[in-house]
C-alpha cells in the first residue's frame, strides 16, 4: 500500500512505502551496528544557540551555546533532570520557539529564522508530534484524530481515508479506528498518537515523554512500535525522556545538565564523547 | 467545509451546555422577533409615499376622532365647492364598530370579538393599503366578496384568523352585539374572506347597513341615537401628488363647514403617526431599551458559553497549533461553533415564532395581541424567517470573538510535559 497525494501539492511528499512489519529478534548491538551503514546526512543542525527567559528583570538561561546534530533516520534520545533545558531543545527543534540566538536547522530549512505561519505550515508537513498524555481530541474518533494534519494538506477525501487507514494499520489499530479516545486503553491512544504523528509523512518525530504516562508493557510496545517506525519507514525520531529503559532503546542519547550537553553517548560504540 | 465536521463535533462536546445556549438563544430571539414585527410594521406605516399619497382626515382636537356622518359627502370631495377647487382622486370613509357574537358581557373576550371598519364596500378594492395592487388571481376572489358585500348590505368580510378565532364560515349568519354603538346589534351574514396578509384578523362590513340600523334607532326612539353625530371616524382621501394634497389640505382646513367640531387633512403616515403618539415612549423604549437589551444579553449568553468551553479545552486548541492549525484557522473553529449554534437557533425560533404567532388558535396566538391605535394585532412578517438565523450569528459572532480570539492566542508550550 503507498500513500499518495495530490499531484497540486509537490512539496508535500509524494510516496510513502507501507512496508510490511517485520519484528526483529536480533540482538540490540546487532541491530545498532547497521547505524554505520545508514545515510548520516544530518537532518537537524543546532547550531550555537542560546536560550533565555525573562522571568520579570531577572534573565534565566535556559539553554547556553548547543550545538547538536542529529543524522537522517537517528533515534536520538534526550535525557536530564527537570530544568536541563531538553523540552526547549525540543520545541526549538520542531519549530514551536525561537532561539535566542544561533540556528536551528531542519533539513534544508533555517527554521529559526521562519515566521509563525510558515512554521505552521512546515511543521503540518515535516513534523510529526508524540506527547506524552496523548492530547488526543476526546469527541473524535481514532480515524478523526489521526486525520487531523492532513485536514491542512490539500489531499482529497478518499487521499485522507488511504493514509489514515495505512497508518492506523501500522500501528495495530485499524479495527478500532471509529473508537473515541475515551474507549481506548492508554496504550491504545498513544498507538493513535504516534499513528497521527506519521500520518503526513514528516522528515521528523518529536517525542515528549511517549511513555510516561504508561505502564510498563504498554511502555515497551510503545517503544516497539517508535523503533517500528523508525526502521521501516526510516524516520528520524527525538525523544524526551526521564525514563532509562526508554533512553536504552535510542541509537543515541543526550545528557543535558543547566542547559549545556554534557554527554553524548552512542549506544553503537557504546562510547561517550 | 473540511472543518464543519470539527465544529460540528465541538458542538456536541458538552451536549448539556449546547443545548442551554441554543434555548436561551431561541427564547431571545423569540422576543427581539416579537419586538421587531411590530416596530417593522409601524415603520411601513409610518413611511411616506412618493406618489398616489393618501390623506387622512380626522377630528383636529379629540382623539379618537368623532365626526358627524354629515361631513363625509363635502370631505370626500376634498372640500371642493368651485369648478377649479381641486378634487380627491377617490375617498373612503370609515366607521369603527367593535362588537362581540357573545351576547353576555361577562363572556366576552379575545375569542368572540371583532372590530369592523364599517364603509362602502367598493372601496375594499381601490383605497385599502395592500388591498389596492393584489395579484390578479387573488384580486379577483376578493373582487367576488366585494361584490358580495355590496349586493348584500347585511353581509360581512372576515379575514382568515378571526374567522377561524369566531369558528365562522361563507354563509352562516351571527348577531354581532355593539359594544361601541349601544343597542344597536348587527344580524350579519358572512359572504367573504380578506386575502391572507394583513387583514388576518380585521372585518369589514357595508356602511349602509350601519346607517340604516341608526336610522332605524331614532324611528324607534323617537330620538337620534347618542353615535348619530359623531359616527365618521376617519375619511381617506388619495391624491396624485405632495402638491395637490397641500391644495385639497387648505380647501378643508378653510371651509367654514368644518368648523364643530374643526377638522385637519394629513398624510397618511402624519395620521397614523398621531394616533400612536400616546404610545410613543412605549415604542421608543422598545426600539432603543428592550430590543438592544435582549441582542446584549443574547451576546453575553452566547460569549459566556464560547468562554467556558474554549477555558476547558486550552490543551486542545495548542494541539491544533502544534499539528499546524493556523492561528487564524483556530479563530475559525471557535467562531464557527459560536455562529453555527446563532444561526441555528435563530432559524429554529424563528420558525417556531412565525408558525406560533400567525396560526390562529387554537394552533397559535393568531398574531400578536397589542391592540394600539387602530392595529388588534400584528403578525410576523415572512422576513423575520431570516432574522432569526442573522440574529443569532450576528450576536453569536460578536459575543464570541474575545474568548476565540483568546483561543487563537494560545501558546504551544501548554501541550508538553514541564519537564524542563
Amino acid at each position: 500500500m503507498q500513500f499518495s497525494t495530490a499531484e497540486n501539492a509537490p512539496t508535500f511528499p509524494t510516496v510513502w512505502r507501507h512496508k510490511k512489519v517485520v519484528k526483529t529478534s536480533a540482538p540490540r548491538e546487532q541491530q545498532f551496528s547497521n547505524m554505520a551503514t545508514r545515510n548520516v546526512h544530518p537532518i537537524v543542525r543546532v547550531n550555537g544557540i542560546h536560550k533565555y527567559f525573562k522571568r520579570g528583570s531577572e534573565k534565566v538561561d535556559v539553554l547556553n551555546d548547543l550545538t547538536v546534530s542529529v543524522p537522517e533516520g537517528e533515534f536520538l534520545g534526550l535525557m536530564g533532570p527537570s530544568g536541563s533545558g531538553k523540552t526547549t531543545l525540543l520545541n526549538l527543534i520542531a519549530g514551536l520557539d525561537r532561539p535566542s540566538s544561533g540556528e536551528v536547522w531542519v533539513g534544508d530549512n533555517l527554521i529559526s529564522q521562519m515566521s509563525e505561519s510558515q512554521l505552521s505550515a512546515w511543521r503540518t508537513r515535516s513534523i510529526g508530534f508524540i506527547f506524552q498524555f496523548y492530547h488526543l481530541l476526546p469527541v473524535l474518533s481514532a480515524y478523526e484524530n489521526v486525520e487531523l494534519p492532513l485536514l491542512l494538506l490539500p489531499l482529497s477525501k478518499s487521499q485522507r481515508r488511504e493514509q489514515v487507514t495505512t497508518a492506523l494499520d501500522l500501528v495495530g489499530l485499524k479495527d478500532r479506528m471509529w473508537h473515541r479516545p475515551g474507549q481506548l486503553s492508554g496504550g491504545q491512544q498513544q498507538r493513535v498518537g504516534i499513528a497521527r504523528a506519521i500520518v503526513t509523512d514528516p522528515q521528523l518525530i518529536v517525542a515528549d515523554e511517549p511513555t510516561g504516562d504508561l505502564d510498563a508493557k504498554s511502555a515497551g510496545e510503545i517503544l516497539n512500535l517508535l523503533e517500528e517506525v523508525r526502521k521501516i519507514l526510516n524516520k528520524t525520531i527525538i525523544m524526551v525522556t526521564h525514563d532509562p529503559r526508554a533512553a536504552e532503546r535510542a541509537d543515541r542519547v543526550l545528557h543535558l545538565d543547566k542547559g549545556r550537553l554534557i554527554e553524548d553517548i552512542v549506544k553503537a560504540t557504546t562510547g561517550s564523547v | 467545509m473540511k472543518f464543519l465536521g470539527l465544529i460540528v463535533k465541538n458542538i456536541g462536546r458538552n451536549a448539556i451546555r449546547s443545548i442551554l445556549t441554543a434555548l436561551g438563544t431561541m427564547m431571545l430571539v423569540f422576543v427581539v422577533t416579537l419586538v421587531w414585527a411590530i416596530l417593522a410594521f409601524l415603520n411601513v406605516a409610518l413611511s411616506e409615499k412618493n406618489a398616489n399619497f393618501k390623506a387622512i382626515i380626522t377630528e383636529r382636537w379629540q382623539i379618537p376622532s368623532q365626526m358627524p356622518y354629515t361631513y363625509a359627502s363635502t370631505l370626500c370631495e376634498g372640500a371642493a365647492t368651485k369648478p377649479d377647487d381641486v378634487r380627491p382622486m377617490d375617498s373612503m370613509t370609515w366607521q369603527f364598530y367593535g362588537g362581540s357574537i357573545e351576547k353576555d358581557r361577562a363572556k366576552r373576550g379575545m375569542n368572540n370579538v371583532l372590530f369592523a371598519f364599517s364603509l362602502e364596500p367598493i372601496k375594499l378594492l381601490t383605497m385599502m393599503d395592500d388591498l389596492d395592487n393584489l395579484p390578479s388571481a387573488t384580486a379577483a376572489v376578493f373582487g367576488k366578496s366585494v361584490k358580495a358585500l355590496q349586493d348584500n348590505r347585511q353581509g360581512i368580510i372576515l379575514g382568515r384568523t378571526r374567522m377561524e378565532t369566531l369558528k365562522k364560515k361563507i354563509g352562516d349568519t351571527f348577531t354581532i352585539y355593539s359594544m361601541n354603538y349601544k343597542d344597536i346589534d348587527l344580524e350579519v351574514t358572512l359572504v367573504g374572506e380578506f386575502p391572507e396578509g394583513r387583514y388576518n384578523n380585521s372585518a369589514a362590513i357595508n356602511r349602509d347597513y350601519l346607517l340604516a340600523a341608526m336610522d332605524a334607532y331614532q324611528q324607534k326612539n323617537g330620538k337620534p341615537h347618542a353615535m348619530a353625530n359623531k359616527s365618521l371616524n376617519l375619511v381617506w382621501l388619495k391624491v396624485p401628488d405632495s402638491a395637490t394634497l397641500g391644495k385639497i389640505t387648505a380647501q378643508i382646513e378653510s371651509s367654514p363647514l368644518f368648523s364643530n367640531p374643526q377638522v385637519k387633512c394629513e398624510t397618511a403616515s402624519s395620521g397614523i403617526a398621531a394616533f400612536i403618539e400616546p404610545y410613543r415612549d412605549l415604542i421608543w423604549g422598545m426600539r432603543y431599551l428592550l430590543a438592544p437589551a435582549i441582542l446584549v444579553t443574547l451576546s453575553l449568553v452566547i460569549s459566556n458559553s464560547i468562554s467556558i468551553s474554549v477555558r476547558e479545552r486550552r490543551s486542545e486548541l495548542a494541539v491544533l497549533k502544534v499539528l499546524g492549525f493556523r492561528p487564524n484557522q483556530i479563530l475559525t473553529l471557535v467562531l464557527g461553533e459560536a455562529i453555527l449554534i446563532g444561526a441555528l437557533s435563530g432559524l429554529i425560533s424563528s420558525c417556531l415564532t412565525y408558525g406560533i404567532v400567525n396560526f390562529p388558535p387554537p394552533y397559535g396566538f393568531g398574531g400578536i395581541k397589542f391592540p394600539i391605535a387602530f392595529f388588534a394585532a400584528f403578525s410576523i412578517p415572512l422576513a423575520a424567517l431570516w432574522w432569526g438565523p442573522a440574529l443569532g450569528a450576528g450576536t453569536a459572532l460578536v459575543g464570541s470573538f474575545v474568548p476565540a480570539w483568546g483561543a487563537r492566542s494560545v501558546k504551544v508550550s501548554e501541550v508538553f510535559s514541564r519537564v524542563g
